[in-house]
C-alpha cells in the first residue's frame, strides 16, 4: 500500500590523529603564493582540498585549517611571514572523527541542520556548524565525513554520535591514520 | 473474524492475525491492521469516552486523526499517555487503553449530573458563578473546576530511562503534504522531474480518499508503486505536518511503525524539521457535522467515517443505519454499506432532489428528500431518529442503530493560513478555501475546493507543474494512467443547524453548543476569535477540525451577517497533539547541554574530585570530602607551602597582526601597546554602556603577537565582542583572533614554595626573581614539553602559570606532582581558589556581574586618560559617577565566631529594610580568624571602618559586620613579587 521506507544502515566511526594549524591571511593573494611555494594548496571558500600530505579546509573568509598526519612535521608548521598572515597551532584544540558508511548521512541528519545531500554537499565541501549543541567543522570526503570538534567537547560529541549511530549498526573503527584519510577514496 | 460487526475483509485488516487487547479492563480481540476504534466498533462497543464538560457518553465521530471524542489513555507499565485518538491508535498485541474523563466508569459517570444541570452551566458560567467570596476562587472553586475538567491525565511518574526522542533534519525541493489523489499525482509528477520530493502522509497508508472506492484501487496502486522508482522522492507515511514556520521550515511528527520502533530502541515518535524550497499542500477536506439535538449520541458518526470503517477494516458501524446528508458525495457511504448487505433505515436529504437520491431509490433505499433529523433517541447509543420535513409538515420516527451525517466538506486550510494565505468563501461547496501564492508553493485538490477524486488528481498534476516551473524545472510529459472519471454530482445545499429542543453541539470535543455560540454573541463576543475564547470552541486537540466552520456559521446566523464576514478559525501549530518528549528531542537529562571536560578530567575523577558546572565546563571543586575542612586544607597548603590547580578552562585568545596592539588599546580600558614583549598585564574590558565586561591578563609573546586570557564563563562572549568590534570599528587594523582555549592546558602553581617546584620542571627560562619577575611571560620548556610560562597570581602568593599543549597535559601534571612531593604540594580545586582570591580581594563573576563599573570595583586608575576605548563615553555618565554607587569593600563579622553568607543584605539598624548593598562572595579564612567576604556597598569606600548589619532573612540571621579593605592579605603585594 505504501512505498517502501528504507533507512540506510551501516556506519563506521573512527578517530583520526591529526596535526592541525590554522592559517590566517592578512593579504590573501600573498598567502596563497606563499602556500603554493610551500607545496600547499589552500582550499577554495567552503571547500576541502585533499592532498597526499596535507588536507586544507576553508570555513571562514581568509582562514584555513591545515591537517596532516599526527606526530609529523611539514610545510604547514613553518611560520607564516607576518606581512601576509599568521599561523596558530591547534593540534590539541581539535578532535577529529571520520564517519563513513551508507548510513552516515542519516546519522548526521539527527543533529546537523545542513543539507548533506551529495548534490548539495558533495565530496570536497566544508562547513562550520553545530551538532549536539557543540561546534563542529564538517568536511565531506569521497567516502565519509570528517568531523572536527573542540577537544573539550569531544567526549560529549562522541557519546552523542555513538548513541545516535547505534540503530544504524555503528562499528567503532579505532584510530585512522592520515594516510587512510587522505589516500583511501573508498573510505 | 473477531467482532460481530465485522462483515468482510478490510483493506488493512484482510488476512490480519487476531490481536488481543484490553479496553477499560475488558479483554477484546481485533485484527492486525485495526485501530482501537475499528476493533471496538467491530466488537459492538459504541461508547468510547465521556464528553469534556457534560460527561455525556460519546462514540467515535470520525475515522481519522481529526477525532474529537474517542480519545483514550494508552497505558504501558507505569507510563500513561493521554488524549490518543482511538481512531488512529494502531492495535497491537497486549495494548491496554482506558477511556477518559469518567468517574468511576464509562458506563456510570457521577459527573454526568452536569448534563442534567446543563442549563445552569452555559459557556463562561464559572466567570459569573464563582465570583464571591473572592478568597474561594483560588482555594476552592478553581481546584474543583480543574479536577472536574480535562480529558486524559498524565502519568504521575516520569520515565527516567525511556528512550529519548529524535529530531531529524530533512531537506527537499518540494514538501508534498498529503498523499490522496492530488498529493499522489503531484508527488509522482515532481519525482518524474527529478526534484527532491518529500511526501508526508498522516495515514499509515497512502491514498487518502481513493482508499474509499474500489474503482480507484488500480490507479492508486500504480501511482504508489511508481513512487519507488524515483530516486529523489521519499515517502513518509504516519507523518503529520504540524505547522509551517516560514522561510520554508516545517515541523513534522512521524509515528514509527513497529519494526522501526524496535530498531530505534523503543522510540515511538520522531520530530522532523523540514527545510524545503516549496510546499505543495494537498491536505484534502474534512467532512463536517450538522448541529441538531442529539448530534453527539454514540452511533452518530460522519458518513465518510462509516465508509472508511467499512473499506479499511470491514466493519459496519450499524446494522440499520440512517443517513442525514446534504450532498451527493455523502451517498457513497450509503451505497457502499448497501452493497455490503447493510440495510439502510432511512436516507434523509435536506435537498428536494438530486441524481444520487434517484440512484438510492432505485436501490430500494428509503430516501426522505427535503427533510432533516429533528431528534435522536438513545442516550447510550442511537436507537431511533425523528425525520421531519423542512417545511414543518410530517414527523416520522425511524428505528436506526446509527446515524451517519454529512454536512459537507471543509478544505483543510491550517497550513496555508499559517503561511499567510487568505481565506475565500466558495458558495458552491459552502466552505472557505485558501490558495498559496508566490514563493511558498501551491495548493491542490480538495484543499483548494476541487472536489471529486479525478478532478483532484488532475489538480495535483497542475500544481506540480506550477511548482516545478517556479523552481525552473520543466516536467516531462505525463504518461501516467488516466484516473477513473468522477460521477456527475448534484449541488450541495448548505445546512448548518436544525433548530429544536436539546443540546445541538457545534464542537463535540469542548461541549460547545449552538446555544453557547448565541450566548457569546449576546454577551458581546461577536468576533469569531472572541467567541472562541468565551466558549472554548475550537480549542484543545480539535482546533476546529470537525466543527470549526459549523460554529462560525451559527455565529454568522446569530449576527445575521454572511459567513464571509465572520470568517473561519485559523489554527496555529500544532495541527495535532504532540508528545512533549518528541519536542524535547534527544537533548534531555544528561544530554540537556554539552559538557566541556578538562584535558585532565579523568585524572581529577580518579583523585576524588567533586565537580561543579562552570558554564559548560566541569571543574574540580574540591578533592576529598564534603564541608569546608578539605577546602581550607587545600587553601592552607597554598598559603604555607605550594598547591597546584588546573585552570585550563580559562578562556585563551591568540591575537596576531600588525594592528594587534592598537586594537587591544581600543577594546581594553587600559593600555597594552606599551607592554614590553615577555610581560603580562592585568586588563579590564568595558561593555559599550560603560559597565565592566571582563577581566584577565594579556601577555605579549612577540611584537605583533598577544595572548588574552578571559574568565572561564566569558570566553566565547569576549571572542564575539572582539570579532564584532574588529568588523564594526577597526577594519583598518590588521589583526586576527583565534580561540586557543582548548589548545593549551594551564596549571597554576602557587605558594611560597612554588619556585622550588617550578624550578624542578622548567628547564628554561631562569626562574630567579630578577630574571623572571612578577608579571613576566615567556616561552618555556616544562618537563621536556614546549610551553609557556607566566608569573601571574590569582591567589596572592608567589605563583606561576604553566601552559602546555593539552595533549601533553598528563605528563606535565604528573611531573609537577612528582616534583612537588617533597614540598607537600597539594592539588586544589575551585573552592580553595575562591577562598584564596577572596582573601586577596580579587574579583570574579560575582563582582563582575554586569551591574558594576570600573570605579565601583576600584579600577578607576586603570582607565586610560588618553585615547578612545570601548565604553569610555558611557563610563563617564553621571549615573556611574554620582554618589550612592555600590562599591567594592571587604566585610568581616564583628563576632568572629559568626559566619557570612553570599547574598546577605547590608543594612543599618536605623533603616533595617533599606538595603545598602550585599555580600557578593565569602569564605572562612585560612589566614585570618573567622569569615571574610567581599561586598558591594553604597558609597562603600567612605564607610571603611564603620559597621553595618548583614541580614539573611532566609536563614534568620542578622550579624554585625565591620567594613574593611577588600585586600585581607598582603595589600602591598609583597608575596607575589617575592
Amino acid at each position: 500500500m505504501s512505498a517502501p521506507e528504507a533507512i540506510a544502515s551501516g556506519v563506521r566511526l573512527a578517530r583520526v590523529e591529526l596535526e592541525v594549524r590554522e592559517w590566517i591571511a592578512f593579504d590573501e593573494p600573498s598567502l596563497r603564493r606563499y602556500a603554493s611555494g610551500a607545496g600547499i594548496e589552500l582550499a577554495a571558500p567552503q571547500r576541502l582540498h585533499v592532498a597526499a600530505d596535507c588536507v586544507t579546509l576553508s570555513i571562514r573568509p581568509a582562514r584555513w585549517l591545515l591537517l596532516r598526519a599526527g606526530g609529523t612535521t611539514g610545510a604547514a608548521d613553518s611560520p607564516v611571514p607576518s606581512a601576509v598572515g599568521a599561523c596558530v597551532e591547534l593540534s590539541s584544540s581539535l578532535a577529529a572523527f571520520l564517519l563513513s558508511g551508507p548510513g552516515a548521512r542519516e546519522v548526521l541528519a539527527r543533529g546537523c541542520r545542513l543539507d548533506l545531500d551529495t548534490r548539495v554537499f558533495p565530496a570536497g565541501s566544508a562547513a562550520a556548524t553545530l551538532m549536539a549543541q557543540v561546534a563542529v567543522t564538517l568536511g565531506a570526503l569521497a567516502g565519509g565525513f570528517l568531523l572536527l570538534t573542540p577537544a573539550s567537547t569531544a567526549r560529549h560529541f562522541e557519546e552523542w554520535l555513538t548513541a545516535t549511530a547505534r540503530p544504524f549498526g555503528v562499528r567503532a573503527a579505532g584510530t585512522l591514520t592520515f594516510q587512510e584519510l587522505s589516500g583511501d577514496r573508498s573510505l | 473474524m473477531p467482532g460481530p460487526r465485522r462483515i468482510g475483509g478490510g483493506l488493512l485488516t484482510s488476512g490480519g492475525e487476531p490481536v488481543n487487547f484490553r479496553f477499560d479492563g475488558r479483554a477484546f480481540q481485533g485484527l492486525a491492521g485495526d485501530t482501537l476504534a475499528s476493533a471496538l466498533l467491530a466488537c459492538g462497543v459504541r461508547v468510547l469516552g465521556r464528553s469534556f464538560k457534560y460527561h455525556r457518553p460519546r462514540g467515535a465521530l470520525t475515522c481519522g486523526p481529526e477525532e474529537p471524542c474517542a480519545l483514550v489513555d494508552v497505558i504501558s507499565g507505569d507510563a500513561r499517555e493521554p488524549n490518543r485518538p482511538a481512531t488512529t491508535l494502531a492495535l497491537h498485541e497486549g495494548l491496554v487503553a482506558e477511556s477518559q474523563n469518567r468517574r468511576p466508569s464509562l458506563r456510570f459517570d457521577l459527573l454526568a449530573v452536569n448534563d442534567l444541570l446543563g442549563r445552569f452551566l452555559p459557556a463562561g458560567f464559572y466567570y459569573k458563578t464563582f465570583m464571591s467570596p473572592a478568597w474561594a476562587w483560588e482555594r476552592l472553586y478553581e481546584p474543583l473546576i480543574r479536577r472536574a475538567a480535562g480529558l486524559g491525565r498524565l502519568a504521575a511518574r516520569v520515565d527516567e530511562h525511556g528512550t529519548p526522542a529524535e529530531t531529524v533534519h530533512d531537506h527537499c525541493d518540494v514538501l508534498v503534504v498529503g498523499a490522496g489523489a492530488a498529493g499522489l499525482s503531484a508527488a509522482a509528477r515532481l519525482g518524474a522531474g527529478g526534484l527532491r520530493v518529500l511526501l508526508a502522509e498522516a495515514d499509515t497508508v497512502l491514498g487518502g480518499g481513493t482508499l474509499l472506492s474500489e474503482r480507484w484501487d488500480p490507479w492508486r496502486e500504480e501511482r504508489v508503486a511508481s513512487l519507488a522508482g524515483f530516486a529523489t522522492l521519499r515517502v513518509l507515511p504516519r507523518t503529520t505536518v504540524l505547522g509551517a514556520y516560514g522561510h520554508g521550515v516545517y515541523g513534522l511528527l512521524e509515528r514509527l511503525a513497529e519494526p522501526q520502533r524496535e530498531r530505534f530502541g523503543g522510540l515511538t515518535e520522531r520530530l522532523r524539521i523540514v527545510r524545503t524550497r516549496r510546499v505543495l499542500l494537498a491536505t484534502g477536506a474534512l467532512e463536517r457535522p450538522v448541529a441538531f439535538p442529539g448530534n453527539d449520541r454514540p452511533g452518530v458518526m460522519l458518513a465518510g467515517a462509516a465508509l472508511a470503517y467499512l473499506r479499511r477494516y470491514g466493519v459496519a458501524v450499524g446494522e440499520r443505519p440512517a443517513f442525514f446528508v446534504n450532498s451527493d458525495e455523502a451517498y457513497e457511504s450509503a451505497f457502499a454499506l448497501h452493497a455490503a448487505g447493510v440495510r439502510c433505515a432511512a436516507l434523509v436529504d435536506v435537498r428536494r432532489t438530486s441524481p444520487a437520491a434517484e440512484r438510492a431509490r432505485a436501490l430500494g433505499i428509503p430516501v426522505h428528500a427535503g427533510c432533516v433529523i429533528a431528534r435522536v433517541f438513545g442516550r447510550g447509543g442511537v436507537r431511533a431518529v425523528t425525520v421531519a420535513a423542512r417545511d414543518g409538515g410530517r414527523h416520522v420516527r425511524v428505528a436506526a442503530d446509527a446515524l451517519l451525517v454529512s454536512g459537507g466538506f471543509t478544505p483543510v486550510t491550517a497550513l496555508a493560513t499559517q503561511l499567510g494565505a487568505r481565506l475565500a468563501w466558495r458558495g458552491a461547496i459552502a466552505a472557505f478555501v485558501s490558495e498559496l501564492t508566490g514563493a511558498a508553493g501551491a495548493t491542490a485538490g480538495a484543499a483548494r475546493g476541487v472536489f471529486g477524486l479525478a478532478a483532484a488528481a488532475g489538480d495535483g498534476a497542475r500544481a506540480a507543474a506550477l511548482v516545478a516551473a517556479q523552481l525552473g524545472v520543466t516536467l516531462p510529459p505525463d504518461v501516467s494512467p488516466a484516473p477513473p472519471q468522477d460521477a456527475a454530482q448534484g449541488p450541495l445545499e448548505a445546512l448548518w443547524e436544525v433548530p429544536g429542543r436539546g443540546k445541538a453541539f457545534v464542537d463535540l470535543q469542548n461541549d460547545v453548543t449552538a446555544d453557547d455560540v448565541r450566548l457569546a454573541r449576546r454577551e458581546g463576543y461577536e468576533h469569531l476569535e472572541h467567541m472562541k475564547r468565551y466558549t472554548t470552541h475550537g480549542m484543545a486537540t480539535d482546533q476546529g477540525k470537525s466543527g470549526g466552520l459549523l460554529g462560525a456559521a451559527v455565529l454568522a446566523a446569530a449576527r445575521d451577517v454572511p459567513i464571509e464576514e465572520v470568517g473561519q478559525l485559523r489554527p496555529r501549530p500544532y495541527y495535532e497533539p504532540v508528545p512533549f518528549a518528541a519536542l524535547a528531542g534527544p537533548e534531555v537529562r544528561g544530554h540537556y547541554r554539552p559538557k566541556r571536560r578538562l584535558p585532565l578530567h579523568e585524572w581529577h575523577e580518579s583523585a576524588g574530585a567533586t565537580f561543579i558546572n562552570a558554564g559548560l565546563w566541569l571543574r574540580p571543586l574540591v578533592y576529598g570530602g564534603a564541608g569546608w575542612e578539605p577546602v581550607l586544607a587545600e587553601a592552607r597548603a597554598v598559603r604555607v607551602g605550594v598547591g597546584l590547580t588546573d585552570v585550563s578552562s580559562l578562556g585563551k585568545i591568540d591575537v596576531q597582526g600588525r594592528g594587534a596592539a592598537a586594537f587591544l588599546d581600543f577594546v581594553y580600558a587600559n593600555t597594552f601597546s606599551t607592554l614590553p614583549v615577555g610581560r603580562a598585564r592585568y586588563g579590564i574590558m568595558l561593555r559599550e554602556d560603560g559597565m565592566l565586561f571582563d577581566d584577565g591578563t594579556t601577555s605579549r609573546l612577540a611584537p605583533e603577537h598577544f595572548l588574552i586570557t578571559t574568565t572561564t564563563a566569558n570566553a566565547a562572549a569576549v571572542l564575539e565582542h572582539l570579532e564584532f568590534h574588529r568588523e564594526a570599528h577597526a577594519r583598518h587594523l590588521e589583526v586576527a583572533f583565534t580561540d586557543v582555549g582548548d589548545q593549551w592546558a594551564q596549571f597554576a602553581l602557587a605558594g611560597p614554595r612554588s619556585r622550588e617546584v617550578a624550578s624542578a620542571v622548567v628547564t628554561e627560562p631562569d626562574l630567579s626573581n630578577g630574571a623572571f619577575p612578577f608579571m613576566a611571560a615567556a616561552a618555556a620548556t616544562i618537563a621536556g614539553v614546549s610551553g609557556r610560562l607566566f608569573r601571574i597570581s590569582f591567589s596572592g602568593e608567589l605563583a606561576y602559570e604553566l601552559a602546555v599543549p593539552a595533549r601533553q597535559a598528563r605528563s606535565v601534571w604528573a611531573a609537577l606532582l612528582a616534583a612537588g612531593e617533597s614540598c607537600g604540594l597539594r592539588p586544589y580545586g575551585l573552592d580553595a581558589l575562591n577562598t584564596l582570591r577572596i582573601e586577596k580581594g580579587h574579583v570574579t563573576a560575582a563582582e563582575l556581574n554586569g551591574n558594576t563599573s570600573a570605579r565601583d570595583l576600584g579600577f578607576e586608575r586603570m582607565l586610560k586618560k588618553d585615547g578612545d576605548f570601548i565604553g569610555r563615553a558611557l563610563s563617564e555618565r553621571p549615573a556611574l559617577l554620582g554618589p550612592g554607587r555600590l562599591q567594592l569593600v571587604g566585610v568581616r563579622p564583628v563576632d568572629r565566631t559568626r559566619r557570612l553568607r553570599n547574598g546577605m543584605q547590608l543594612v543599618v539598624r536605623a533603616a533595617p529594610t533599606t538595603s545598602l548593598g550585599y555580600v557578593t562572595s565569602c569564605t572562612p579564612s585560612v589566614q585570618l580568624e573567622g569569615w571574610v567576604g567581599l561586598a558591594l556597598l553604597a558609597d562603600g569606600r567612605s564607610r571603611l571602618g564603620t559597621r553595618v548589619l548583614g541580614s539573611s532573612l532566609i536563614h534568620g540571621e542578622l550579624e554585625e559586620l565591620e567594613i574593611v579593605s577588600p585586600h585581607f592579605i598582603d595589600p602591598e603585594n609583597q608575596r607575589v613579587r617575592s
